[in-house]
């Protein structure tokens, strides 16, 4: 008998778990890096940011670069925006409900920097090959 | 010359282990101290010995770890003297690359004199071995936006050849985001006991297959193009091909078939 509430808290568990503002939201971001070297440090990229939510409602995209929503839609389930940055480090982009302390979904952009301030980094070895 | 290695690997050991121990906390979010990576695919670096094969190319490691003054990049060990805005100078131990091509030989049995003679009997004849030679120079590295420079000088420290090595050395890269392409020459200046040593013919290796031959000072050089393209933030694809002209004195070496080295490599690169 004692393994009916067992199971009954099993079975209940995930539900309560579950964030009350999950709404299937599913966000994408091209390109998803940027690539930088000391001739090129920052990256001037247009992002083609996509969103899908398994809900119709209001919903609003951020990133790090400012407190307000880039661009917010009512009454939609699904979204498309281009963005104009200059990055030089990694940033989000994330998407919430009315409540714009809750993500819902986020993507991160990743800056990656191929160049060194280490001059050595940069020698060619003289053995059998050297692809570095 | 084994001692000899040992010798620099306590060192790195004795010296350099120690503070990459104690940089790993406090390097949280800066350039880690060490580079990782490996390369799977397909290459080969042809071998300019008679009765030689190309050398091939399936794995390639990259191993490099570099701290404030000491450093180790697969397989050279330096200590940086001097790193400031216009240059980076540093004491480096390598291993001679010259001795790799002796690897890869056969031995093969000839039925033909010097002059072209047929022989009463084939003989068995095998390419002379040559040893590794440990290598002390200075190396100074510089760059900026005009491309990289790299001058080195080497000579042996291990009494196998007694010989030195002055190497330069020019690249030049351009990066179109994932895409990188970068052109690079060299031109090293063997000198005569180098080549001697490695391209040369002892009397006792002399006979009738092959004369003796001494070979003097000689100038190779090099141009390389290396093509990547970074498809993650770990994983590239690097296309690479290199050409080696030997100079005069080792061309002519009858132990030399060709005095072309061309290599080539293509394959997956992850970097840690």
């Amino acid at each position: 008998m004692r393994l009916f509430p067992a199971l009954a808290l099993v079975l209940v568990a995930p539900a309560l778990a579950q964030d009350p503002v999950d709404t299937g939201m599913q966000l994408t971001v091209k390109p998803v890096l940027c690539i930088t070297d000391n001739r090129n440090p920052t990256c001037d990229l247009s992002f083609l940011v996509v969103w899908q939510s398994g809900e119709t409602g209001y919903y609003c995209l951020y990133n790090d670069f400012s407190e307000a929503p880039i661009h917010c839609w009512s009454e939609d389930r699904a979204g498309r925006l281009h963005d104009d940055r200059i990055v030089r480090e990694n940033f989000s982009y994330w998407m919430t409900s009315s409540d714009p302390g809750s993500r819902l979904a986020e993507f991160t952009v990743e800056v990656l920097r191929m160049d060194s301030d280490d001059r050595r980094r940069k020698r060619r070895t003289r053995h059998v090959w050297d692809i570095n | 010359m084994i001692r000899r290695i040992r010798q620099l690997l306590l060192m790195l050991l004795v010296c350099g282990a120690s503070p990459c121990l104690a940089d790993t906390a406090a390097e949280q979010g800066t350039e880690s101290r060490w580079r990782l990576g490996a390369a799977l695919g397909y290459g080969l670096r042809s071998n300019p010995l008679i009765q030689s094969d190309d050398i091939p190319i399936i794995v390639d490691f990259d191993v490099a770890w570099f701290g404030d003054h000491w450093f180790f990049d697969n397989g050279d060990l330096g200590l940086t003297l001097s790193d400031n805005a216009l240059f980076t100078a540093s004491i480096v131990a390598r291993v001679n690359s010259d001795r790799v091509f002796f690897g890869n030989t056969d031995t093969r049995f000839v039925s033909f004199d010097l002059t072209g003679a047929p022989l009463s009997e084939a003989v068995a004849f095998s390419v002379p071995d040559r040893d590794y030679a440990v290598e002390l120079g200075l190396e100074m590295l510089a760059g900026g936006s005009w491309g990289a420079l790299q001058l080195s000088g080497f000579h042996d420290v291990s009494g196998t050849h007694d010989g030195y090595e002055l190497y330069a050395n020019y690249s030049y890269g351009w990066r179109e985001q994932r895409l990188y392409v970068e052109p690079s020459i060299g031109v090293s200046y063997k000198s005569a006991r180098l080549n001697n040593y490695y391209w040369g013919v002892t009397a006792e290796e002399g006979g009738i297959v092959v004369a003796r031959y001494d070979a003097t000072a000689g100038i190779n050089w090099q141009a390389r193009l290396l093509l990547g393209y970074q498809l993650s933030r770990n994983w590239g694809v690097s296309l690479v091909t290199e050409y080696e002209r030997i100079n005069d004195e080792a061309a002519a070496s009858p132990i030399v078939d060709e005095r072309n080295v061309l290599g080539f490599f293509a394959g997956l690169a992850y970097r840690f």
